[in-house]
């Protein structure tokens, strides 16, 4: 059972590091600041053009 | 223990001989598809357990002590020690693209055995070790790009070529992908609906990311899997509404405009408002419908329809021309070794390994993983019957324009086929014809909706789930597109901003469309090429694809050759060299039979003198489009050749180093950056 919840756990650690949140998550931990629109913004921005200057795979 | 281990491992390793043997030995009745599994399984266990192992423990003595750069540049951004599993997925869902999935498609008309065995053994011998040992160069790089690696590694020309590889593959991928959608929304009002609903989806779920609900990036795909999952109901109904059909039936040209003229917006637009909403959903049907697909097929197991062999390995293929050597093994390229692949282990994944030892799951251990859905993907098309398959993959300049002389042609061939059974095929999927849909997207989708309907929902179901299968292909290719136009957009800014510095700054509107439009360009030039070929286009593109994404699979190898050399000498050379000299032989010998084969349907030069003749005997009519098909054929040719010059410069620039440093006369100085000892605690993982 307990083997079970891990690997649903891994299985949304993995999904939410693909949706980004874990990294939004990390950079307001790193920069001391709560969620808001704004910061969502500020860090999506910097985020995606990072992610989209890099070819994508075939 | 040891040795119930020991006897778990001979069992696994002869489950995978008997199952090889039984997929490569057993004739004249079908064979199940739980035969392939089985194989690809077992050899892949083997191959990690130990050849990945081996090269982890003795050739690359990853250290657990040594402090990855996620560690020591951790940043929060690109650099972040990540739990191995996580790092796993997201390099698995960063490689899996079209590729795995249409390739053996396509080379399925060789049968399934040549594909298949390529798939696994290309992936253990070759693939996975090419990622691997780029994801360990790298970290030990501090996560340096494969460019900045090969002109460390081997010098200038090295680093000059990676880039104008990246940027031909770029072009030709972004046509060859275009033209996979082209050939399946021709004339396909629920398809093409389906479709065009993703774009203002995409659009929904970027304000509602930016705006309504900031960060909730899993709610908003939520979302935005439910509408995509709508928009394929109310494309059924869109296509039988007499009103509305002819409104999403377009012609392959007027799409293909369609989808140029899309790319060129889509890429100037704002990231955050289609192609990051897009890419989000993308990633998450893509995992999705991999997982339902090997469910399916260990649910279902399915007997496979097409034979191991086809007649057409001696190079008559109507899916695509040549011989099975060299090119089985450039068509499927992805699934079992892709260059491209070199660029992922060498871009996001290096700066969130933890720990050494993590390289080996996810740089190996993905690979596998992308190779089993090439498997799945030879599985959907080898379940059709052979003269489907080849009714749906022909182009109509090879089997005749009209459905009594393609299944006439198809039948000849010993695939027999008939009239009513694609027409009753079509209607049961909402299509009006099925006949020449090159690309391999819409057989695939074919397999797959066979598979999944036997799963669940049943015949009833077929049409739903084809078109559930192109919109999946059809979604994550339009944001390869988006993406690598913007990608190739700012390789050229960097370009031109020596020349012009406002070509070069990215907040400079003209200068934004202006190379966005170049990019365009190029890659929609190749579309139309494609679109007016009489061989369906695929015949040509596919192949350069091909060779050029094994170019730079050839410059990993050498990059890895090199590094290998220099850590340890001759000993572990054949690690690298044994997938190098096969890339490099077929490389060769595709490039130079589609230069120079004098048979039309391969060479480009004997296409273009061929064309040239009857020029000259036929009037006027038509005159300007088969002007237009000799010019690119020997545009085609001239491409091949410059591939083939790069691979020949690669190589023998990467031998003169490598006898430098066997002589002695060049400096093998290991670039890796210092050891510093790790500091992660276990918690932080």
């Amino acid at each position: 059972m307990s083997r079970l919840r891990r690997a649903i756990g891994i299985l949304w650690a993995v999904l939410r590091e693909l949706a980004d949140e874990s990294a939004y998550q990390r950079y307001l931990q790193r920069h001391g600041r709560a969620h808001c629109g704004a910061e969502w913004r500020r860090f999506s921005e910097e985020r995606l053009r990072a992610k989209y200057a890099r070819a994508k795979c075939c | 223990m040891k040795i119930l281990g020991r006897l778990l491992w001979v069992g696994v390793a002869a489950a995978a001989a008997i199952a090889l043997g039984a997929i490569a030995f057993l004739r004249g009745e079908h064979i199940n598809s739980l035969w392939l599994v089985v194989a690809a399984v077992c050899s892949y266990a083997v191959g990690y357990r130990f050849y990945g192992k081996f090269i982890a423990a003795r050739v690359m003595a990853l250290d657990d002590r040594r402090a990855t750069p996620a560690e020591r540049l951790r940043n929060g951004h690109d650099f972040e020690p990540t739990n191995r599993w996580i790092v796993l997925g997201h390099h698995f869902a960063a490689i899996a693209g079209p590729g795995p999935l249409v390739g053996p498609v396509l080379a399925a008309q060789f049968g399934y055995l040549p594909g298949t065995l390529w798939i696994i053994i290309g992936a253990v011998l070759g693939g996975a070790v090419q990622d691997f040992v780029i994801l360990f160069a790298s970290i030990r790089r501090d996560g340096k790009s494969l460019g900045q690696m090969a002109r460390e590694e081997i010098g200038t020309l090295g680093g000059f070529t990676a880039l104008a590889a990246v940027l031909m593959i770029m072009v030709i991928l972004l046509a060859v992908v275009a033209l996979v959608v082209v050939n399946a929304l021709r004339g396909s009002p629920w398809g093409t609906f389906t479709i065009a609903a993703t774009m203002p989806i995409a659009l929904l779920m970027g304000l509602y990311l930016r705006y309504w609900r900031p960060g909730r990036v899993l709610e908003g795909s939520l979302l935005g899997l439910v509408l995509v999952m709508t928009s394929i109901f109310a494309g059924r109904a869109v296509a039988a509404n007499p009103a509305l059909a002819p409104i999403f039936t377009i012609s392959a040209m007027g799409l293909a405009i369609a989808i140029i003229l899309y790319g060129f917006l889509a890429s100037a637009l704002p990231v955050w408002l289609l192609l990051a909403p897009r890419d989000y959903l993308s990633t998450f049907v893509k995992l999705g419908v991999v997982g339902m697909l090997g469910l399916g097929i260990l649910f279902v197991h399915p007997e496979l329809q097409l034979p191991a062999f086809t007649r057409f390995v001696d190079g008559t293929g109507p899916v695509f021309a040549g011989k099975v050597f060299p090119f089985c093994f450039i068509t499927i390229a992805c699934g079992a070794v892709s260059g491209f692949h070199s660029l992922i282990s060498s871009g996001t994944t290096p700066k969130l390994i933890a720990k050494e030892t993590h390289a080996c799951p996810v740089g190996y251990g993905s690979m596998l993983a992308e190779s089993f859905v090439a498997i799945m993907a030879m599985v959907a098309a080898c379940v059709l019957h052979p003269g489907v398959y080849f009714a749906v993959n022909s182009p109509a300049g090879v089997v005749g324009a009209n459905p009594g002389a393609a299944v006439a042609t198809i039948s000849s061939w010993g695939f027999p086929v008939t009239v009513p059974e694609m027409a009753a095929l079509a209607r049961n999927v909402g299509e009006s014809s099925l006949f020449a849909r090159t690309g391999g997207a819409p057989s695939l989708a074919l397999g797959m909706a066979q598979i999944f309907a036997r799963s669940g929902g049943g015949q009833a179901m077929v049409g739903f789930w084809y078109h559930f299968a192109i919109m999946f292909e059809a979604l994550f290719i339009l944001t390869i597109l988006d993406a690598g136009t913007r990608v190739g957009r700012f390789m050229l800014q960097d370009l031109l901003g020596h020349i012009s510095k406002p070509l070069g700054r990215t907040s400079w509107m003209p200068g934004v469309f202006a190379t966005t439009a170049m990019v365009v360009a190029a890659w929609g030039y190749f579309l139309v090429q494609g679109v007016r070929d009489p061989l369906g286009g695929i015949n040509s593109l596919w192949p350069l694809f091909g060779i050029s994404n094994q170019l730079l699979a050839t410059i990993a190898l050498c990059i890895g050759t090199t590094i290998l050399l220099k850590m340890h000498g001759r000993r572990f050379l054949w690690i690298t060299c044994l997938p190098l000299a096969w890339l490099v032989t077929v490389t060769f010998s595709a490039a130079w039979q589609k230069i120079f084969s004098p048979i039309p349907a391969i060479g480009f030069l004997a296409q273009a003198d061929k064309l040239e003749a009857a020029l000259a005997t036929a009037g006027a009519a038509g005159a300007a489009t088969t002007r237009a098909v000799i010019f690119n054929a020997r545009l085609d040719a001239a491409i091949c050749a410059v591939l083939l010059v790069m691979v020949t410069a690669i190589l023998a620039d990467s031998i003169r180093v490598w006898a430098g440093i066997l002589r002695g006369t060049r400096e093998a100085r290991v670039m890796e950056s210092p050891f510093v000892p790790s500091e992660l605690r276990p918690e932080e993982l």
